[in-house]
């Protein structure tokens, strides 16, 4: 069964105290309790259909400048105990890190309650029937549907020796679409959210399916580089590969990000800013961190210009800024992490965007992309589900999917619009992100 | 766990299951990583549950829980039941299974020396000797050394009639100095990138390693990319790395001969297959010196089991056989699509995941080139790769591009000056249509990876490739530089 969010920060206080009678000098806990439930479709029908509950406890202990973690799901007081033991047991055999500081003290917090009860009670029924819609919207017009419909009700708590005592409930549910008719056509729409009340499975199914429709029979395009108007996903693409990759104090300090020996200077567009900020009324996230840290809105870059990194206490103390409330559950050999991204939005409409192009490519989402060198920001991967020719300010026709290989750096240095519409799109804490005009992009090859 | 699985496949049929399994599964892990000198994290954990997946109406149904108590075994047999009858109204298709006889059976995967048995502190002394010796490299700005150990327990039972126990040991363990100099990171690894090498197995398999060993000889490397040539953008003759003609397997033989890719059922997330049912036989995937199996069977393999998850018992299939496409990665739902009994493919990341079609242990079989020095000795004119760095790779398994940590130019069959961050693209069939040499059986090797990524909720599997350096012909190289 899972927690409340009471008896998580329960849980994680009682932990601490036991953590402390196990040795430990100082200890952090942090409770996550969560139910989820996952519907998902392909070929119009439903094929996988799964839901699960689990409540674990992950303690970080601390003896002197030495750290260990241990975490269990199992809560009986036993497993508990044996669970801070092994955590101080690590510390105990672990070297001393100088450069740690000691868990973080305690700040005031801005706690809210994320949860929506439509999506507490969203249960298989809801969600068949939203696939049943979906499904419908796309067969009638001859196509094949897939996807998924999916939601999750989380509590997490963090609390310390020191007096961190944070806790928070929150629901998420998204919403993919792929719609594939013959002629090699496909479409997509996707919906993130803490609302199922929001969802609007029509509407998606409507918009894959007429995606769908539009990109049948592509045509090849020759490699070179293109004038690109890119759709909310795509945009959010690029903006997350940055904020993980590139946004963090450790991967400054290290030399590995597009930020190292740039802070302050401008690399992008004066249209460019990408901000990290879990306290925005449309973010989907926490708005503390997994060390119980109230989150900052920190702008990674502002009107082209590089800012801050995010942080965490540890690399806060390590390179001297503050710490903005962006750790990853302990031990976190990643370093902090931007969650909430978001793209400021400027004063154009897609359509606008389209019309400005005289020659150029439309894309509706990449895929499978991946970073070739992080510096640089240089990422290669595909189009998908809806890539079109622009000539004259038209959609003229639809493309067979191309490779890019392309800096997401020098790319935002040659945006030549944004939409003042955006759209909350991608994985983990999801992106806000505008539809974008960029003037030089490369595309490397493209696919049979 | 006879009588806790009994009661959830009891449950499961009253409720109206016509067909129902369970897994209970206990894994322990560990996970210790050194950066720079400096330990980063000693972590342990344990998770137990169970998951009981169910047809009822004709579709498929599964709920979990990590309370394992003869309360919810009821209760979460009950919910997969009903999750299962709402699936059923959406679409008329009903699922069918291919058969499989009941196994009661216990299986063992291979480990000498108990990873768990083994203390911190000669774990530590491993990595922090690695570390040591990388940083004592000039040139070389960051190290990463790690290590991990996995135990797992699992029980499957269904109402086919089986009981089913398997428990195994995993463990890796790697290094990687990394430079960084004008705006580049240009990382060097042992034994592989990406975690580093990964075993069915203990301790044994780590110590085998000689990761101190090894140390100096990667941090060198790693410093002297600062000065190294960029790859050159054009056509010529690649010699791939064992370790990277086994990421090559992975995604442009494994993925699109998974069954349930090519049925359209990964199509919105990780995307369809260039291949068609009707492509057994008759598609050439490769030239006549190309073979693909998949094994179950090979011990010590991170791909290897007794039963996968649905209680099929482990096997050895051909997916490419002299250069034609022979088979497909398949379960008992997706079997009956072209005919035959399902080869055992189906695994779960954990209690509380469904399985999906995974890759076993998925190997381009040895050929008869010889050694690597043998091969780059017959080759007048080329590139010589080693150890991925980056992939990509297109919905349908086309179009892939591959970037790497090393290479060296080939010039009249030695090796030449050395090239940093090369990469590769090509179309898969073409691609595999250029290979023209194989070494032999001496050269090849099972490369664990621990990181394939698949399916919504996302599950990470553990699986493994057989490979041999292997020479292609005419590759696109240098891209974007």
């Amino acid at each position: 069964m899972t927690l409340q969010n009471a008896d998580a920060r329960a849980l994680a206080g009682r932990t601490v105290q036991m953590a402390i009678s196990a040795g430990a000098s100082e200890a952090e806990t942090l409770v996550m309790s969560s139910s989820s439930a996952l519907t998902r479709f392909a070929n119009n029908r439903i094929h996988q259909n799964v839901a699960s509950e689990d409540s674990g406890v992950s303690v970080r202990a601390v003896i002197g400048k030495r750290v260990g973690v241990a975490s269990t799901n199992r809560e009986d007081d036993a497993s508990l105990f044996a669970c801070c033991e092994a955590a101080v047991e690590a510390a105990r055999l672990a070297p001393e890190d100088a450069a740690f500081p000691g868990l973080p003290q305690p700040r005031p917090l801005s706690l809210e309650d994320r949860a929506c009860a439509t999506t507490r009670t969203f249960g298989a029924g809801e969600r068949a029937a939203a696939v049943g819609t979906i499904v419908e919207h796309c067969a009638s017009r001859g196509l094949t549907a897939a996807g998924q419909v999916s939601v999750s009700d989380t509590v997490i708590a963090v609390a310390n020796s020191l007096g961190v005592d944070a806790g928070m409930p929150g629901t998420t549910c998204r919403a993919t679409v792929l719609a594939m008719g013959p002629d090699e056509g496909s479409g997509w729409a996707s919906f993130a959210g803490r609302d199922t009340s929001l969802l609007d499975a029509g509407s998606l199914g409507e918009q894959a399916s007429s995606l769908a429709l539009r990109s049948a029979s592509p045509r090849d395009l020759d490699p070179g580089e293109y004038t690109v108007v890119l759709a909310p996903d795509a945009v959010a693409e690029l903006v997350q590969f940055l904020g993980w990759y590139g946004g963090s104090a450790k991967a400054v300090a290290e030399g590995r990000s597009f930020m190292t020996g740039h802070l302050g200077e401008r690399m992008m567009s004066q249209s460019v800013s990408i901000v990290d900020d879990a306290l925005a009324p449309h973010a989907l996230g926490l708005t503390f961190d997994f060390e119980g840290m109230p989150k900052s809105r920190v702008a990674l870059v502002e009107g082209g210009v590089v800012g801050e990194p995010v942080t965490d206490s540890y690399w806060a103390a390590r390179t001297g800024r503050r710490d903005t409330g962006h750790a990853l559950p302990a031990p976190n050999s990643f370093g902090p992490i931007p969650l909430d991204l978001e793209m400021a939005p400027g004063d154009a409409t897609p359509a606008s965007l389209i019309a400005s192009v005289e020659r150029g490519v439309y894309v509706t989402r990449f895929h499978y992309v991946n970073i070739e060198d992080p510096v640089t920001a240089t990422l290669t991967g595909m189009t998908r589900d809806g890539s079109f020719m622009i000539e004259d300010g038209r959609l003229t026709h639809p493309l067979r999917n191309l490779r890019f290989t392309q800096s997401a750096v020098a790319a935002l240095a040659s945006v030549g619009g944004l939409s003042s519409e955006r759209r909350m799109v991608g994985e983990e804490g999801g992106a806000l992100a505008p539809y974008a005009l960029l003037e030089r992009f490369a595309f490397t090859g493209r696919t049979r | 766990m006879r009588g806790f699985s009994a009661s959830c496949l009891d449950a499961a049929s009253s409720a109206g299951a016509d067909y129902a399994d369970v897994r209970v599964t206990d894994t322990r892990t560990q996970d210790i990583s050194v950066r720079n000198g400096i330990v980063e994290g000693v972590e342990s954990s344990t998770s137990f549950g169970f998951g009981v997946r169910v047809l009822a109406d004709g579709a498929w149904g599964f709920a979990a829980a990590s309370d394992v108590t003869p309360d919810a075994a009821a209760r979460v047999a009950r919910q997969a039941v009903a999750i299962a009858k709402a699936s059923a109204t959406v679409g008329s298709h009903r699922v069918e299974l291919a058969d499989v006889a009941p196994f009661d059976d216990t299986w063992s995967g291979t480990c000498a020396i108990d990873p768990f048995q083994v203390g911190l502190d000669d774990k530590l002394a491993v990595l922090l000797a690695a570390d040591a010796a990388m940083r004592a490299v000039s040139g070389v700005a960051l190290t990463q050394s790690e290590m991990g150990f996995v135990t797992v327990f699992k029980v499957f039972a269904s109402t086919v009639g089986s009981y089913i126990e398997q428990r195994w040991s995993e463990s890796s363990a790697g290094i990687t100095a990394m430079a960084v100099d004008g705006g580049e990171v240009l990382p060097r690894s042992y034994p592989n990138s990406h975690g580093g090498g990964c075993f069915q197995g203990g301790f044994e398999t780590i110590l085998a390693l000689d990761l101190p060993g090894h140390a100096t000889r990667v941090a060198t490397e790693a410093a002297a990319l600062v000065s190294a040539i960029e790859c050159p953008s054009k056509q010529t003759t690649l010699i791939i790395d064992g370790s990277q003609v086994a990421l090559q397997v992975h995604e442009s033989v494994g993925h699109p001969t998974e069954l349930d890719r090519v049925l359209g059922d990964e199509a919105a997330f990780a995307g369809t297959s260039f291949l068609g049912l009707d492509d057994i036989g008759s598609l050439r995937y490769g030239s006549d010196i190309v073979s693909v199996t998949a094994d179950a069977t090979i011990p010590g393999s991170l791909g290897s089991f007794g039963y996968d998850d649905e209680g099929v018992p482990a096997t050895r299939d051909h997916l490419v056989r002299d250069g034609i496409l022979a088979g497909f990665l398949g379960s008992r739902e997706s079997a009956p699509a072209i005919s035959r009994v399902s080869n055992g493919c189906m695994r779960a990341d954990g209690w509380n995941r469904t399985p999906l079609i995974r890759m076993t242990t998925v190997s381009l079989e040895p050929g008869d080139a010889g050694s690597l020095a043998d091969l780059i000795a017959d080759t007048d004119d080329g590139l010589y790769i080693e150890t991925n760095n980056s992939w990509s790779i297109d919905d349908k398994r086309l179009n892939f591009q591959f970037g790497c940590e090393i290479g060296w130019e080939i010039k009249d069959g030695q090796l030449a000056r050395m090239v940093k961050r090369p990469n590769y693209t090509g179309i898969t069939p073409a691609f595999w249509g250029s290979c023209d040499a194989i070494c032999s059986r001496e050269a090849w090797q099972v490369w664990g990876l621990d990181n394939c990524g698949k399916g919504e909720p996302m599950q990470v599997a553990h699986v493994a490739h057989g490979a041999a350096p292997a020479r292609f012909r005419d590759v696109t190289v240098g891209v974007g530089r």
